[in-house]
């Protein structure tokens, strides 16, 4: 018998393929990423009906609240509209592509299915245990993978230098006054 | 035979692996296709999504949480990834006034 | 949701009439926006249409309503039609989880011959266990309307608005969020009903392991986080796009900034988006460093015996007691209202440069500090 959870379950996948096929074929990149934030929601959406709140929470405040406004405000301030070439060329090298991108679906699909056991029913989580959930979540990063998180901190900071360094390389119009 | 369908169509772990494989797969295919910097950028991040559907259902259905500790770290390395890469791509568009991902042939240490 | 037809429908209905209430504000506070800043000019405001001008609001409902339709040249229309009522969904789905009061019990009781409750109906739209992340994510979607009116309406002015928007909401989404850590490391829980339990009672605190009670002051949060009280606050300003960083539509430079293009309904929609993020706002400041719902030196308990005592019934005593305590948070909520009133009319715009300097270079470091220092009081406070 279908429950609730496997509707929800359905119409959230919906929502992400749509979008993301959405995505790869706009031919304006301001409604690709327009596409690929709604992906992001839907995402979320997927996460709590996995009963992962917490890393929900931050999907929305990471990804569709700071990257994707991100990469919105760079596709406007370069005021791109439309796209002639917006894929790239070649009937051969196309037919490839699609074959290629085939192989590896169903070399995953296949092996999925023929996986020795289906996994239905997951161990129960009590919904008021969220916030254990948290804390448990907070207690492993901060323990086991403490190195992991120190390292991926020196790895931001060196991202924000290189993007700092970036930005201050003068170009194009200001090429002139190099 | 509905019995069967119906064994299909209830949701378990293979059906979240399912959507993964195929959202991961548009995104490879968003990356080989397009010629747009920063649409093939969006579609990395397509790929990155699919692999943190992954991890979450893993770590849902084996009842383990350091499936959600990875995810955090692949976001990080996510944003991080989509802060140098549009920073490339505005220094791609100041030069050429366009972001096709050939002009990333004149990139030079 | 619900366990029966009964309380599943008051539970969808209680989401209506929280969205209605949002909304319902908005006339209240346009003619509260306009008396204030009448009143702090020294001129009268608008006092033509029915007592004290309250009749204008309706006025003006009518004049939006009657406005002509119009889609501005070359503008994709899409997102021209699309982004006023996506500026409306961060605030109504924020205000739907902060509680706005404690939760009513309900005694078993006979319907239409058929055996009903107990009940326990939270006021409030739905219980997320990690309500401040909820909070946060939804109101960081809240760039996606700006930018969508700004680039949909093909209009130079627009887009600056709102490139100038997503700028400043990305900015100062960090200050607000770093604010919120220092209530978070005070209180130990995401939950908004036990960060509001925790703030009842008089002022008490730990140091070097001993209990301290201030009588004369009551529990809040602002008493234990001062500095992310004021961070918060001026970040939401800004998250609001609320004077003195209303650059966005600094009318001066941009005509109008993103909704230069926008008339009628569609421009109202704007502005119950903006009034909204500030009914959020100012329940949230409420809600983390103002006591919530709770009265000072009232605990809803307290109120809940008064009324049993006055011979009201399991039911009318707990109804009663949740609306002195929504009554409560209203006060409160009007009161930072007029605050964000009374700035508007008082603070001048900052220029952009000094906006961005202020948010990186000043709010930053400040809630950063405000971390250390909250996690350093609360060691050596609980340490014996």
């Amino acid at each position: 018998m279908l429950e609730l959870a496997d509707y929800t379950f359905y119409f959230l996948a919906a929502l992400v393929l749509i979008s993301g096929i959405a995505v790869i074929t706009a031919q304006n990149p301001i409604f690709s990423a327009l596409w690929l934030a709604l992906t992001m929601i839907g995402v979320a959406g997927i996460f709590v009906s996995l009963d992962a709140w917490f890393v929900a929470g931050v999907q929305l405040i990471v990804y569709a609240g700071a990257v994707m406004v991100l990469f919105v405000m760079v596709i406007m301030l370069f005021d791109l509209r439309h796209e002639i070439h917006a894929f790239s060329r070649g009937i051969l090298s196309g037919f490839l592509k699609l074959a290629s991108a085939g192989i590896v679906l169903g070399l995953i699909v296949g092996t999925v299915y023929r996986s020795a056991e289906t996994v239905f029913a997951p161990p129960p989580v009590e919904t008021d245990k969220m916030a254990d959930v948290t804390k448990a979540l907070a207690n492993t990063l901060f323990t086991k993978y403490i190195f992991s998180f120190e390292v991926i901190g020196v790895l931001l900071l060196v991202i924000a230098i290189g993007a700092v360094t970036l930005s201050r390389i003068r170009g194009g119009t200001h090429a002139s006054h190099d | 035979m509905p019995a069967m369908t119906e064994a299909l169509l209830k949701v378990s772990l293979n059906h979240y692996l399912v959507l993964s494989a195929i959202l991961f797969t548009l995104g490879m295919l968003g990356v080989l296709l397009r010629k747009n910097v920063i649409v093939i950028l969006m579609s990395i991040e397509l790929m990155l999504n699919a692999v943190n559907i992954t991890f979450i259902a893993f770590s849902r259905y084996s009842g383990n949480i350091d499936g959600q500790v990875m995810v955090f770290f692949v976001m990080t390395i996510a944003a991080a990834e989509a802060a140098v890469g549009l920073a490339l791509a505005v220094l791609i568009f100041k030069r050429f006034k366009e972001v096709n991902i050939r002009y990333f042939e004149h990139l030079r240490g | 949701m619900g366990v029966d037809a009964f309380e599943t429908t008051i539970n969808v209905a209680k989401m209506f009439v929280i969205f209605l209430m949002m909304v319902q504000a908005v006339p209240v506070l346009v003619w509260l926006e306009r008396r204030g800043s009448a009143f702090i000019q020294n001129r009268f405001g608008p006092n033509r249409v029915g007592p004290l001008g309250l009749m204008q609001l309706l006025a003006d409902a009518v004049k939006f309503l009657f406005k002509e339709e119009f889609l501005p040249k070359k503008a994709v229309a899409f997102l021209y039609y699309a982004a006023p009522v996506i500026a409306l969904v961060p605030g109504a789905l924020a205000l739907a989880s902060i509680p706005l009061g404690p939760p009513i019990e309900v005694a078993a009781f006979e319907m239409l011959g058929r055996q009903m409750g107990p009940y326990v109906f939270k006021l409030q739209g739905y219980d997320i266990g990690i309500g401040i992340v909820f909070i946060l994510g939804v109101s960081s979607l809240g760039a996606y309307g700006l930018l969508m009116a700004g680039w949909g309406s093909a209009s130079k002015y627009s887009l600056l608005g709102a490139l100038r928007a997503s700028a400043q909401m990305i900015s100062y989404e960090l200050a607000l969020s770093l604010s919120l850590v220092g209530i978070l490391l005070v209180y130990g829980t995401f939950n908004f009903y036990e960060i509001i339990a925790q703030q009842q009672g008089p002022l008490r605190f730990m140091f070097w392991g001993k209990e301290n009670v201030i009588s004369w002051l009551p529990n809040w949060g602002v008493f234990f986080n001062p500095v992310g009280m004021i961070l918060f606050a001026a970040s939401t300003f800004a998250e609001a796009n609320r004077l003195p960083f209303d650059l966005p539509e600094a009318e001066g430079e941009l005509v109008a900034g993103f909704h230069t293009e926008y008339g009628g309904f569609k421009m109202l929609m704007f502005f119950i988006g903006e009034y909204g993020h500030m009914i959020v706002a100012s329940a949230l400041l409420a809600t983390f460093y103002f006591g919530g719902y709770g009265i000072p030196f009232v605990s809803p308990a307290n109120i809940e015996t008064f009324f049993h005592a006055q011979g009201f019934g399991l039911t009318a005593a707990s109804a009663l007691t949740a609306l002195v305590s929504h009554l409560a948070l209203l006060v409160k909520v009007a009161l930072f209202l007029w605050v964000f009133i009374w700035v508007r009319w008082t603070l001048p715009r900052f220029r952009y440069d000094q906006l961005m300097d202020l948010g990186w270079k000043s709010m930053l470091p400040w809630a950063l500090a405000n971390v250390v220092v909250t996690a350093v009081w609360l060691l050596v406070a609980n340490t014996k």
